[in-house]
């Protein structure tokens, strides 16, 4: 599986009611903006690499976060990492991310069911975690 | 592992990693990279000398076969010999015997030492290999970090580039709302469509005017009980 056959194979795909936006983002590396429909606010992001095919999708900046609230919402993140599903809560650099791998072996059935969640997911998580907010 | 997991964690701890610190982890799984070539190629030698040594002892072990093979055919040939009375033939035989054990004798002490270096051999392939699927665990884990630094660095551009920034969280939840609330508006559209057109809606205007069939046929029949009955 890699990022062109996933801009041809998306481009028509219909997964549980819901299809895929996809444009491929300059630069060095292959990575894909995916906007799944009725979740088109919370593009996910994905790469393919040796080793793993990486979903995810921005949620907050840091700088977003009430200061005195950040260590309340890390232990909510780390609790509510746990039973989410197919995806998990994390940070790189300044953004709060919640992300899905999947091994580059996957279907595209499966890379599907791992954007459409992981996009509601983001929906979800952003709501829920809204009174932190700034 | 837990050497790579520590330094990434300092590198990433305090301020934002800026392009900097992308260099020092590509350097760190260049220095890994090389780590594991030199333990894979230090793993093929050991398992060439392995075998090299596996096929000595294999040897050792058919000469010393044949050695006591001999040993043994010469046994019967001296007791032949003796047998017919031929004392001299038989000491003749007699020392080729003493040569076979003796020599048998020197190829098992060799085999013995060459047994003990194979195990030697086994342990350190042994020890390669474990070096070797911890080498490969710290370099994908180097090389996700890596490559998860550059994915994220360049999604940034590119938002950056056609956006004039990256929209807040609070900007992405408005954007959730009005479409949540488009969905309801619709939703409701639909629901009120379908009423008209099964005529649902003139049921409960009709309801609420006071008008109920359902309720006029009721009172109709219990006015009728109630018209049966002798009072």
């Amino acid at each position: 599986m890699d990022t062109q056959s996933l801009i041809l194979a998306l481009g028509d795909a219909t997964h549980a009611g819901r299809t895929f936006n996809v444009m491929p983002v300059a630069g060095d590396d292959p990575v894909l903006q995916i906007a799944v429909s009725g979740a088109d606010e919370t593009p996910v992001y994905l790469t393919v690499t040796e080793s793993q095919i990486l979903c995810l999708v921005y949620l907050f900046e840091e700088s977003e976060i009430r200061t005195s609230a950040l260590p309340e919402l890390h232990e909510s993140m780390l609790r509510i990492s746990v039973p989410m599903p197919l995806s998990a809560l994390g940070k790189v650099e300044n953004h709060y991310v919640v992300y899905g791998s999947l091994s580059p072996t996957s279907s595209q059935t499966e890379v599907m069911q791992e954007l459409v969640t992981l996009a509601d997911n983001a929906i979800d998580l952003l709501q829920t975690f809204e009174d932190f907010l700034e | 592992m837990k050497a790579v997991l520590k330094k990434l964690m300092t590198a990433m701890r305090g301020s934002v990693n800026e392009l900097g610190e992308a260099v020092v982890d590509s350097q760190g799984s260049r220095i890994l990279e090389q780590e594991l070539r030199d333990s894979e190629h230090e793993l093929k030698q050991a398992k060439n000398e392995l075998a090299a040594l596996m096929a000595e002892v294999a040897s050792l072990n058919r000469q010393i076969k044949t050695e006591s093979d001999s040993a043994e055919s010469r046994e019967q040939d001296a007791r032949k010999a003796l047998a017919a009375g031929q004392e001299e033939l038989a000491r003749e035989v007699a020392e080729r015997i003493v040569g076979h054990e003796r020599r048998k004798v020197e190829l098992t002490q060799a085999r013995v030492q060459l047994e003990e270096r194979t195990r030697g051999l086994k342990e350190r392939v042994q020890k390669a290999e474990k070096q070797l699927a911890e080498y490969r665990r710290e370099l994908q884990v180097v090389k996700t970090n890596e490559r998860v630094l550059r994915t994220t660095a360049q999604i940034d551009t590119n938002i950056n580039s056609n956006q004039s920034s990256l929209s807040t969280a609070r900007e992405t939840l408005e954007r959730i709302r009005e479409r949540q609330a488009r969905e309801e508006d619709r939703q409701g559209a639909r629901a009120q469509l379908e009423k008209e057109l099964t005529g649902q809606d003139l049921d409960e205007k009709l309801k609420a005017a006071g008008i109920d069939a359902e309720q006029d046929s009721v009172n109709d029949v219990l006015a009728r009980l109630r018209g049966d009955q002798p009072s």
